[in-house]
């Protein structure tokens, strides 16, 4: 029986060849909204989300616009709870949503290997420290712009040598390029000597993160300029508000997709059977039970969209591997990354959708009005 | 005991606002190994009594038995595991599956039975042979000429060793040469492998190959063991006619 459904289905292969295409264009789609919404929740959950501080300028959002003076980092360390400052300096060439943003942030080298989960792929950490404008470029970044160690990179006022190529564990860390903080400090137009963009706190394993902000913000509140201290993930999501409220209703585009996949595959289903009522009557005639008959359809159904949702699933995986996507503003990115739990769910979801999309027209096969339809020319 | 046993079986249709009656209180029997051919007019209800023998219709009264088996009680999925085991059903536009190939169109009965691949295979090989078609095993139906295709229905039928074929029109599409050779070839199935046959067709010469010829108007038969001579007379007439 198994024969007789696929080459039912070769029978019409021009047909078949186009659901399973659309299948796979809506699948794609699916999976590429799925991406950005787990790269949000990467970014907004997690222990470093939770576990981390950023005390930015009070009232302003863009990164160029926050100038705190980097000996804050001092008055933050006294504070109890806090195990370690980072002062970091931070240039981005857009500050509004882009799909090619560049960040940059400028912190001690020795920090950023102690406290990122950084593995350089190319270069050394010994280079990175050593030399005045070294960079190292996050792999994404490195992809888009086709970077390689040794290149030098230009973007507006900045210029670096890039010495060093990373992966990360943390996905958005991958959009991300490493400089020295007193090289991102003294780069002209910045006009940031003995400024920074923020502190980032990482706390004590039992320290309150809520607590500790407010402590922040009231030490600092008589020095020169007023901060406003969030968990990193609070942080980053109300950075890209704008974006999130932008991916909440990019789900409903995934689900239109679902959408799009169950109605053509049930037309495609719908219209097989009714091309062929008359082969289901004789088969139920040889004595192929109703319920054997709806199974035949509802593995026609499935085999359309697991093809379809399997080939678009695969091909929206290739994509984000290869293409090293990411979504920022005002400094903060969310990559695009694939992933198993991206990969089981397109296929779950061609499943499910595959059987729901046979399910009428199994009832209509398996309910056939055997003579009637027999009498069909 | 009868192997097809009708009793008091009735079928109407509703067809506007006049009920049509092909079928009015029918009985028959067929015994074992008979060949029995179904002559009338059109909308007789010749169709209609295959139909209800084989289970894909039901009667509005009556009981219809076979082997021993009242099929008019049966589920529409027991009716379809009784008809995989028991009935071999022989259309008249061949009714190939046009995907599958000659010998996997007369594999499909075989894989609703509890059977080895190598007693399918074997069963579907003897089929094939019964009805001269071992070299056309791997043609699709599109390859093969109007008699071959009906050759084909015919080795589906008796694949899995029904207890009783039923034929509707076996011969009505076909030319007469190929006419003629299908109708020596139920004959044959009927007299080597002692099929039991029932068979509807509008042609009194195909209807001679039967070892008896029942002919069926308004409702009733007119020739039947048993029936009075008048109906009799009536149906002899009516064969004449046909011829």
């Amino acid at each position: 029986m198994t024969t007789y459904v696929l080459k039912t289905l070769w029978r019409h292969r021009t047909r078949t060849l186009l659901t399973v295409t659309g299948a796979a264009v809506a699948m794609f789609v699916f999976c590429f909204v799925g991406s950005v919404q787990e790269g949000l929740h990467r970014l907004t959950t997690g222990a470093d989300a939770d576990r981390s501080l950023i005390v930015f300028q009070e009232s302003r959002f863009c990164p160029t616009s926050s100038r705190l003076p980097e000996d804050y980092s001092r008055k933050i360390k006294e504070v109890a709870g806090v195990r370690e400052v980072m002062p970091i300096q931070v240039w981005t060439n857009n500050c509004r949503a882009s799909l090619d943003i560049v960040v940059f942030q400028g912190a001690d080298p020795e920090q950023i290997r102690r406290t990122r989960p950084l593995t350089l792929t190319e270069g050394d950490w010994q280079t990175f420290s050593s030399q005045r404008d070294a960079a190292i470029v996050g792999r994404n970044v490195a992809q888009r712009r086709g970077l390689k160690k040794g290149d030098q990179f230009s973007i507006g006022e900045i210029s670096v040598n890039v010495t060093g190529i990373f992966e990360s564990s943390v996905p958005s860390e991958e959009n991300l390029i490493y400089t020295s903080l007193a090289f991102l400090q003294y780069t002209r137009g910045l006009d940031a000597a003995g400024l920074v963009t923020q502190h980032e706190v990482r706390l004590t394993d039992d320290a309150d993160p809520d607590r500790v902000a407010s402590e922040i913000d009231a030490v600092l509140r008589s020095g020169p300029v007023a901060t406003r201290t969030r968990r990193k993930g609070a942080f980053q999501a109300s950075t890209l508000s704008d974006l999130v409220d932008l991916i909440g209703f990019a789900h409903w585009l995934g689900y239109a997709c679902v959408g799009l996949v169950l109605s053509l595959v049930a037309t495609t289903t719908v219209m097989s059977v009714q091309d062929r009522i008359k082969e289901y009557a004789v088969l139920q005639t040889i004595g192929v039970r109703p319920l054997r008959a709806m199974r035949l359809v509802l593995a026609e159904s499935t085999i359309l969209c697991v093809a379809g949702g399997i080939s678009g699933t695969l091909l929206a995986l290739a994509a984000l591997e290869i293409g090293g996507f990411a979504i920022g503003a005002e400094g903060a990115t969310i990559s695009f990354q694939p992933s198993l739990a991206l990969a089981v769910t397109g296929t779950l979801v061609s499943v499910f959708v595959g059987l729901a999309a046979g399910i009428a027209p199994a009832v209509q096969a398996a309910s056939v009005p055997i003579v009637n339809a027999l009498r069909q020319a | 005991m009868a192997l097809v046993e009708l009793r008091g079986v009735c079928k109407s249709f509703r067809k506007g606002d006049e009920t049509i009656t092909p079928l009015d209180h029918i009985d028959l029997d067929i015994d074992a190994g008979e060949f029995v051919s179904l002559m009338g007019p059109s909308g007789t209800g010749k169709s209609t009594l295959l139909n209800l023998v084989s289970g894909i219709d039901r009667p509005d009264a009556g009981t219809i038995t076979v082997a021993g088996t009242e099929v008019t009680k049966l589920s529409r999925s027991k009716l379809a595991d009784w008809r995989a085991a028991n009935l071999g059903y022989i259309f008249q536009t061949h009714n190939l599956i046009p995907v599958l190939t000659a010998y996997e169109n007369v594999e499909l009965p075989t894989l609703l039975l509890k059977l080895t691949s190598t007693e399918r295979r074997q069963r579907v090989e003897l089929a094939l042979e019964a009805v001269g078609l071992s070299d056309r095993a791997d043609h699709y139906p599109r390859q093969l000429s109007g008699g071959q295709e009906q050759r084909v229905g015919i080795a589906r039928a008796i694949v899995a060793h029904p207890q009783v074929v039923v034929a509707d029109e076996p011969t009505g599409s076909l030319d007469t040469e190929t006419s003629e050779q299908v109708q020596t070839l139920l004959q044959r199935l009927n007299k080597e492998l002692d099929i039991t046959m029932l068979m509807v067709t509008h042609d009194s010469d195909v209807a001679a190959i039967a070892s008896r010829q029942l002919v069926l108007d308004r409702g009733k038969f007119l020739e039947q063991s048993g029936t009075t001579p008048t109906r009799k007379a009536e149906g002899d007439e009516m064969i004449k006619q046909f011829g």
